[in-house]
């Protein structure tokens, strides 16, 4: 299991698991949903949790099963091969670990294969998974609108990528093509439950390596001297919500906050100035590849450099995991001096340029607030 | 005097300019000097074709780059990344025909997505 031990997709069987039957072996009336499994897709898909199809059938036994259950499934494997292989580019193509899926089947067999190949994933008999719903593993701690909307926006990421893989140009002219928007803003106390389940989530894109409460992310808001920061992503193909965030600190006493925007100048010569330091820096994986963490950490080199701090200090302890993050710091100027310490950036480099379509405080066409 | 199990470096080099090339499909970048950065100026490496090109590093030549160098200094440069490569390349790679991950065995785990 992944660290919190929580499954993030659900992969079913077809025949005799989520259908009542064997799909080849019933002639012109291929049979219907099981319904008690049908309403275990539908629960589980509220708490956020993706399901997906791996069968040893023809693609039309994927197309029936969704139209009778009537869900839309993340991804869909059919084929011979072992269903060990189609968990794993299930796991791949969206962007998760296996070790966060289960797997549904009524065959034995099936069961005792991924057991073995995938120790990992969560594997369940049917009528175990009637249970599901009352099991941790499958019992998020708190469920936001991302989280509700999660099994939609990876249909939405399966189109933007088809897109992608069709346009012509580069990635930067796709992002500008699809009207991609990233809109950095203060967080409110209405953010507080997505920012501590994205903190809980992320690994890839975690600075601080771990998940902190919706307590911690309370006292942040509240306090004089942190300022608390969303980044919302949208674009032609859908709205992802708040796709990643940070936290500043600053020395008390600096005037310099996320809100004061354009006006704040206090100090910057002076030479005394306290470095901001950035204790949480966060984005979903799903966000990769779209411009958004990038335009996160220019803007924090920007709006340190207009508030006067004397630097900006990013912690990110390396690890196997936040591999993408460190590439991003990397891309954006900072290194760590030595093993460990905090990544900063050579302060005779010039800040980064912000593309237009990101929006954000002190930004031309940014808000304040 | 080249010790077994290292890679020619200007054989790296060339498969590191044509995996860029690639995934930034910039054809212009299959000249690219050894000088030159592969943060910002042409490559403009970013986490996620910077996460591709390290997964393609070590399915091709067994090397985890951001293993071994913490700090991706080795990624300064084309020329300082197909260094580090061929200094570190096991033959024929874990991917290759001779690796243990070769035909018939599962690939090297990808850097794992979260899923938030």
């Amino acid at each position: 299991m992944t660290g919190d031990g929580l499954v993030k997709c659900v992969v079913w069987d077809i025949d005799n698991t989520l259908l009542t039957g064997i799909y080849l072996e019933s002639g012109e009336a291929p049979p219907g949903a099981d319904p008690a499994m049908t309403a275990v897709l539908a629960e589980l898909g509220s708490r956020g949790i993706l399901h997906a199809l791996a069968s040893k059938n023809p693609p039309e036994a994927a197309e029936h099963t969704a139209r009778v259950t009537g869900w839309r499934f993340a991804a869909t494997e059919c084929g011979w091969g072992s269903k060990s292989g189609a968990l794993a580019r299930i796991a791949d193509s969206l962007g998760i670990a296996v070790d966060a899926l289960a797997f549904v089947d009524d065959d034995p067999y099936e069961r005792a294969e991924v057991a073995t190949a995938l120790p990992g994933v969560l594997v369940l008999a049917p009528e175990e998974a009637a249970d599901a719903a009352g099991w941790p593993e499958f019992s998020p701690p708190v469920i936001t609108a991302e989280a509700r909307r999660r099994g939609e926006m990876y249909a939405e990421r399966q189109r933007r990528q088809a897109a992608e893989r069709s346009f012509g140009g580069t990635r930067e002219e796709f992002l500008e093509s699809a009207g991609t928007q990233v809109r950095i803003a203060a967080a409110s106390a209405a953010d507080v439950p997505r920012l501590a389940e994205l903190s809980a989530r992320t690994r890839q894109f975690n600075s601080a390596g771990a998940g902190m409460t919706q307590d911690w992310f309370r006292r942040m808001l509240a306090a004089g001297d942190r300022d608390v920061v969303t980044v919302r992503l949208r674009d032609a193909f859908g709205d992802d919500g708040v796709v990643g965030g940070c936290v500043i600190a600053r020395e008390a006493g600096d005037a310099g906050g996320v809100g004061d925007a354009v006006g704040a100048e206090g100090g910057g010569d002076g030479g005394e100035a306290a470095a901001w330091t950035v204790p949480l820096l966060m984005m979903s994986c799903r966000a990769m590849g779209r411009g958004v963490i990038d335009a996160l950490l220019a803007w924090l080199v920007r709006q340190a450099a207009r508030s006067g701090a004397g630097g900006l200090r990013i912690p990110c302890p390396a690890n196997s995991r936040n591999v993408p993050l460190r590439l991003a710091l990397a891309a954006a100027g900072f290194r760590a001096p030595e093993t460990g310490a905090a990544y900063q950036r050579d302060p005779g480099t010039p800040p980064p340029g912000l593309p237009r379509w990101v929006s954000a405080p002190g930004e031309p066409g940014g808000s304040a607030a | 005097m080249t010790r077994a199990g290292q890679a020619d470096v200007a054989a790296v080099t060339d498969d590191l300019r044509a995996f860029l090339a690639s995934a930034t499909r910039r054809d212009e970048l299959l000249h690219l000097p050894p000088t030159a950065p592969l943060f910002g100026g042409a490559v403009g490496l970013d986490s996620l074709t910077g996460t591709l090109l390290l997964r393609e590093i070590h399915r091709r030549f067994g090397v985890d780059v951001a293993g071994e160098d913490l700090n991706l200094d080795s990624l300064a440069t084309l020329g300082t990344l197909a260094a580090f490569v061929a200094q570190r390349a096991r033959p024929d790679g874990p991917g290759g025909p001779g690796g243990p991950h070769g035909p018939g065995t599962p690939r090297p785990p990808r850097p794992q997505g979260d899923g938030s």
